[in-house]
């Protein structure tokens, strides 16, 4: 374990960036504007994923997730700045993801600020025909999209709400089954003619009913308390809730089909559970930084899925169907999970 | 392979077992070459008896001899690897539903939910087994006064001592009034007086015409048994009357006889 936590904090997860997905439009293509996109997509903070066709393009990219930071050049970039020595581009930030965005826009504009003499000295030089007012400047404005005010709940309530529905319906109902493993009375239900399916679903059903009053509980403070908008549809931000609530019961089954005692479901919910869901559901860390094998692993992870679903229905204000995708994993997560732990329970008997 | 006429008769039998009842006259409980194997470990090794209807029923073994695993088959809890056995007319592999509302069940463990009070257990389970709630509250009440619990019926079955926790965890257990209660060493952890009082109860119930199928280690208990069976190892070494045990192994006591079987055991415990 410590071997683990060492390993994981120390390398693997990291608040830097890394290859963060930029995609850019440019009204008026140019070997000017082009160089420049190259050298922010050499850096390793950058991968240019997009390059738009028009602004709409690259808004809808934003809403799909494909992209997270777009920059919208100025409309004849390289002739404003030849005549004018100074020319704007835009840079668009996803707020849901405040770490991201602002060190997204800290490094771009480290980027942009060191290469832009250089560059035009470079054009110069291989067209000497052409004329610029050396030196120039490029003047970056940033908005943040989905998250203006940049406040830092934004980014943690959906973590906040993976995090709770995880512990109270994995944690409490795998602990709650093995307590009555423990002291012989699961034995004396399992004998009774009642089906083995129905003893567990009745012990699940009071965890479905806190969790859900937890769930009402969080999203009231966060909108109430914290201010934070559900820009979204609030039915469907139910809805996966309580599809996500249903994943993480079924995984505390699995759980209470696989261990005998109240401490290891207790350490096996805390470890399997908890600590990937705090460290790779992308709640702290970025996913994109991590290295390759463990955002493998993050795939494995309900929370993460449910996460980004509650990101983008609540902060962003998407519709549905942007993240219908995310719904349709959380599904098959719990087809997969509650067919496993029928299989593992005939299997014990 | 010589053809001797012994596949003919593995068919005739094979039909016939369809035709003819598996139970005899008399029986509750018939098990032949049940056994139970954990990967590469048999547990419970082609055992094969059968129980009558209305007799107390002796299941003896060290630890670790099979005698849990062999229970828990019969009461449906663990599916036999091999073998066959019918339980209160029923068939164990096929009809485990049926098998499961004619029996009752006390396990090792004391079972009763601790933080129930008395009658709220007694409720609970009368409920599981489909009583209905007015036949529940007139038997209740009946219980209690011959457990002579009246006054605890609104206590905590954690503050109740041992003794009348099991007491009450057997009046449970045959409260749907099955055909058959299986007890998985009931009398555990009190003293011999404690234990001879749940005899008497058991005594009372088979009176009534249950039937008790009871495991146990104390050899004491083993005397009061009708008939009881030693497994050693898996397999059933011995099954008889304890007087017939004990002269055909020509020992004062069952403790004698035991001691004789269980010196065979190959197994660790």
């Amino acid at each position: 374990m410590p071997v683990v936590m060492i390993v994981l904090f120390g390398f693997a997860l990291s608040t830097e960036l890394k290859n963060v997905k930029v995609g850019v439009y440019t009204p008026t293509d140019d070997i000017f504007t082009r160089k420049l996109i190259d050298r922010i997509g050499e850096s390793e903070y950058f991968t240019i994923v997009f390059d738009a066709p028009d602004k709409e393009a690259l808004d809808a990219a934003f809403l799909n997730n494909t992209i997270e930071v777009g920059m919208i050049f100025q409309d004849n970039f390289y002739s404003t700045i030849s005549h004018d020595g100074r020319a704007s581009v835009q840079i668009l930030l996803d707020g849901t993801n405040m770490n991201i965005a602002q060190m997204a826009q800290f490094y771009l504009r480290n980027i942009i600020g060191t290469s832009v003499q250089e560059l035009a000295q470079e054009v110069v030089m291989a067209d000497p025909e052409l004329s610029l007012n050396l030196p120039v400047e490029i003047k970056p404005t940033t908005s943040m999209l989905y998250n203006p005010q940049m406040k830092s709940s934004f980014n943690f309530v959906p973590g906040v709400m993976g995090m709770i529905l995880t512990l109270v319906c994995s944690m409490m109902t795998s602990v709650s089954i093995v307590r009555e493993k423990e002291r012989g009375t699961m034995e004396v239900l399992l004998v009774s003619p009642v089906k083995p399916f129905l003893v567990i679903l009745a012990k699940t059903i009071p965890y479905f009913v806190i969790s859900a009053l937890n769930l009402a509980t969080t999203i009231l403070l966060a909108i109430y308390l914290l201010q934070v908008p559900v820009s979204g549809s609030m039915l469907w931000v139910v809805m996966i809730s309580l599809l996500y609530i249903m994943v993480s019961l079924s995984l505390g089954i699995l759980v209470s089909t696989l261990v005998s005692t109240q401490q290891e479901a207790i350490l096996i919910s805390a470890m399997v559970f908890l600590m990937p869901t705090l460290l790779l559901s992308g709640m702290l860390f970025p996913i994109e930084s991590m290295p390759v094998i463990l955002q493998y692993v993050s795939y494995i992870i309900p929370a993460r899925w449910y996460i980004d679903a509650m990101k983008a229905l609540m902060i962003q204000g998407v519709s549905v169907k942007y993240c219908i995708d995310l719904v349709a994993i959380l599904f098959a997560f719990l087809v997969a999970i509650t067919s496993l732990s029928v299989y593992k329970y005939k299997d014990r008997l | 392979m010589i053809w001797d006429g012994s596949f003919r008769k593995k068919i005739i039998k094979y039909v016939n077992s369809d035709t003819e009842p598996f139970l005899r006259e008399g029986e509750i409980i018939r098990a032949e070459g049940l056994t139970k194997c954990f990967g590469d470990f048999v547990a419970v090794d082609h055992i094969s008896f059968s129980v009558k209807k209305g007799e107390i029923f002796g299941f003896l073994g060290a630890n670790g001899a099979g005698k849990t695993t062999a229970m828990k088959m019969l009461c449906g809890l663990s599916k036999p690897t091999e073998g066959r056995a019918e339980v209160a007319g029923y068939d164990l592999k096929w009809e485990v539903r049926k098998i499961k509302r004619s029996i009752g069940y006390m396990s090792q463990k004391f079972s009763l939910y601790e933080d129930l009070k008395v009658w709220e257990n007694i409720r609970l389970f009368g409920g599981i087994y489909g009583l209905s709630d007015k036949e529940i509250q007139i038997k209740t009440d009946s219980l209690l006064e011959r457990l002579g619990l009246e006054q605890q019926r609104n206590m905590f079955v954690r503050s109740l001592p041992l003794g009348w926790k099991q007491k009450l965890a057997f009046s449970v257990a045959i409260f749907h009034e099955p055909q058959i209660v299986f007890l998985d060493e009931p009398t555990g952890g009190v003293d011999p007086a404690t234990r001879r009082g749940f005899w008497e109860m058991i005594y009372d119930a088979a009176e009534w015409g249950l039937t008790v199928f009871v495991t146990t280690h104390y050899m004491d208990e083993a005397e009061y048994c009708d008939r009881v069976s030693i497994m050693v190892d898996g397999r059933i070494e011995a099954l008889d009357a304890p007087s017939a045990l004990k002269s055909k192994y020509n020992a004062a006591n069952m403790d004698q006889v035991f001691h004789t079987l269980a010196r065979k055991a190959k197994r660790d415990e």
